[in-house]
């Protein structure tokens, strides 16, 4: 039933969420247009695919902000659209207007090389370059001449592990080849890779589905951390997870937004039917 | 005791969830089938010892004979004179053709590796799979099957006679070079795309332009590849004799230029004293035997140690 919904149909079901005069916590419409990151009817198309319907969506800055949805509900593409990282695909195409501070970030005075390094992301499957660990926290200095001096980029690299609390782990042995350090560390190692070149926002794409148990928790802690620094989007479809850091919470189906909403709200209390199903396991 | 209480009461669960039972246990005795199977294997095994055998024993023979032979034929004399005479008596030393081979392959090497290397990267990184890269994809692989002696054939109508450079090193040096530049194209191709997307994702993802994800992260895992192709380029040419014949002629002295001067070179003592029915020329024609495998051995030798300190990265 739910399988052949239309996108008119869903989309139709967000926009009378947004007029529901109950939920005071959606981020549609006027009263958030100020919001840090500010999505304002962004429609994404791959060729003929449309992939992200209409979205209008705020984030505010220093929360942890979780997308989720099932498989293929266009979560990874809508987190990509932040640091313009599906520009590379054939056939991307876009509509409506993404800001932050804002700055709309498709505007074509902006330079996307600049982009990527004020928005760090960290992807699914730990990619640590095989090389050693301080030079995958370096590479980005590096690359971005960020320092002059040898002991300057000591002292990001240092700072950049910390920060991703793995400091204490590798801190004897930056020489070793990153490939050698376990699946989480591995992920917190990309993490400090993508904090070294100081973000503001970090996008998480699923960072944690590939961990052991241990490991995710670890990711888990550190992002609440990370919150106090920085603006984290992540990308999640594992509710324990999503219930236990975000600050908000927007659900995603079909490539339209189906609600917005604070943490436990969201969870306790879904507006739509569509997140209450999923919430509870009963959407596939 | 307690085992067979054990398998009673599976047996009980069996009938009680409707599982069928599988068959008895005492059906695990070895049955005829089973020697059938080891002799099977056997037969397998003795065949497929036997092939690589098959290709050894004439390899470890032939390359007795030349170490031999060559071994015996070696003078510091030989290797630091010229060439006396041609075709018609073969005689004097090899200097002339050593430092010949070794100047053409230099200079093939200087020309082919850049280009291979580049036009690979551009394949690899840059085109995707659009009308052109497939268009270079197709052209060298046609090129890499093209007979050695054809080619040869158009440097000789191209270098030596269209251009006017005459038989040279150049002439030869840039019908190696097109000889050469499928091999090195394709291996660094391959070896750029053995690097996982991941990595390309993460540098771009920090905010790495093409040319730092290249130059410091994808060509430089590819590296290792890379240098087998061209050191497999580089045997292969060092053992051409046709396209040397066509654009190199044959000179008995180390050309003091790069056109319009002949060059010796081992391949065509190799052929050419071989045939000259004279104990001298034969000597010739083993010793330069020896030194084309010497230089072979050691390239491959370098290759495996080099490459080995690369991967360690």
């Amino acid at each position: 039933m739910i399988g052949i919904l239309s996108g008119q149909q869903e989309q139709a079901e967000a926009e009378e969420e947004t007029t529901a005069p109950e939920v005071s916590d959606l981020s549609f419409g006027q009263d958030n247009d100020g919001s840090f990151i500010q999505f304002s009817k962004v429609n994404v198309f791959y060729g003929d695919m449309h992939v992200l319907k209409d979205i209008t969506l705020g984030i505010n800055e220093q929360e942890i902000t979780v997308i989720m949805g099932p498989s293929g509900c266009g979560k990874s593409t809508f987190i990509r659209t932040l640091n313009r990282m599906n520009d590379t695909i054939p056939n991307f195409r876009h509509t409506g207007k993404i800001s932050i501070k804002g700055v709309d970030i498709y505007s074509s005075e902006v330079d996307p090389v600049l982009l990527k390094v004020r928005v760090g992301m960290v992807f699914q499957k730990p990619n640590p370059f095989p090389i050693s660990i301080y030079d995958n926290v370096a590479f980005g200095p590096k690359i971005h001449r960020m320092v002059k001096k040898k002991n300057e980029m000591d002292e990001i690299v240092e700072e950049a592990l910390r920060r991703a609390a793995l400091w204490e782990e590798v801190k004897d042995r930056l020489r070793d080849n990153a490939m050698k350090l376990s699946g989480g560390q591995q992920q917190r190692l990309c993490i400090a890779r993508a904090l070294s070149v100081r973000p503001e926002i970090l996008l998480l794409d699923e960072p944690a589905s590939a961990l052991d148990p241990g490991s995710t928790s670890k990711i888990e802690e550190l992002m609440v951390d990370l919150k106090r620094n920085y603006t984290v989007i992540l990308v999640t479809h594992n509710m324990q997870q999503a219930a236990r850091v975000a600050n908000k919470v927007a659900f995603l189906y079909g490539g339209a937004l189906v609600e917005v909403g604070k943490s436990p709200r969201i969870f306790e209390n879904p507006a739509n039917e569509l997140t209450e199903r999923y919430i509870s396991g009963r959407l596939v | 005791m307690s085992q067979t209480k054990q398998i009673e009461d599976s047996a009980e669960e069996d009938r009680v969830s409707g599982r069928r039972a599988g068959p008895s246990w005492d059906s695990l005795r070895k049955s005829p089938s089973y020697r059938n199977r080891r002799i099977k294997d056997k037969v397998i095994k003795i065949l497929v010892i036997a092939c690589p055998m098959l290709v050894l024993v004439p390899l470890l023979d032939m390359l007795y004979m030349f170490v031999y032979r060559g071994a015996q034929a070696m003078t510091i004399e030989r290797l630091t004179t010229m060439t006396v005479g041609g075709a018609a008596l073969g005689g004097g030393g090899l200097a002339n053709a050593i430092v010949g081979t070794l100047l053409i392959i230099a200079l093939s090497t200087l020309f082919a590796v850049p280009i291979g290397v580049f036009a690979g990267v551009y394949i690899a990184e840059f085109s995707g799979n659009n009308r052109f890269s497939q268009m270079i994809r197709f052209t060298a692989d046609v090129l890499a099957g093209v007979p050695s002696i054809v080619l040869g054939y158009v440097g000789f109508l191209l270098l030596v006679l269209e251009f006017g450079w005459g038989y040279s090193a150049l002439a030869a040096a840039l019908t190696l070079t097109v000889l050469m530049f499928p091999y090195i194209l394709r291996t660094t191709e391959l070896s750029i795309r053995r690097v996982p997307d991941s990595i390309r994702e993460g540098a771009i993802a920090l905010g790495s332009t093409k040319t730092d994800m290249i130059n410091r992260l994808t060509l430089r895992f590819a590296i290792p590849g890379i240098l087998t192709g061209i050191l497999l380029a580089i045997s292969i040419s060092v053992g051409e004799t046709a396209p040397l014949i066509y654009t190199a002629g044959f000179g008995n002295y180390i050309p003091s230029a790069l056109l319009h001067q002949q060059v010796g070179y081992l391949t065509g003592i190799v052929w050419s004293f071989s045939q000259i029915p004279s104990a001298e020329a034969h000597d010739l024609s083993y010793l330069s035997s020896f030194l084309l495998i010497t230089i072979v051995i050691i390239i491959n030798i370098v290759a495996r140690v080099g490459l080995r300190k690369f991967t360690k990265i």
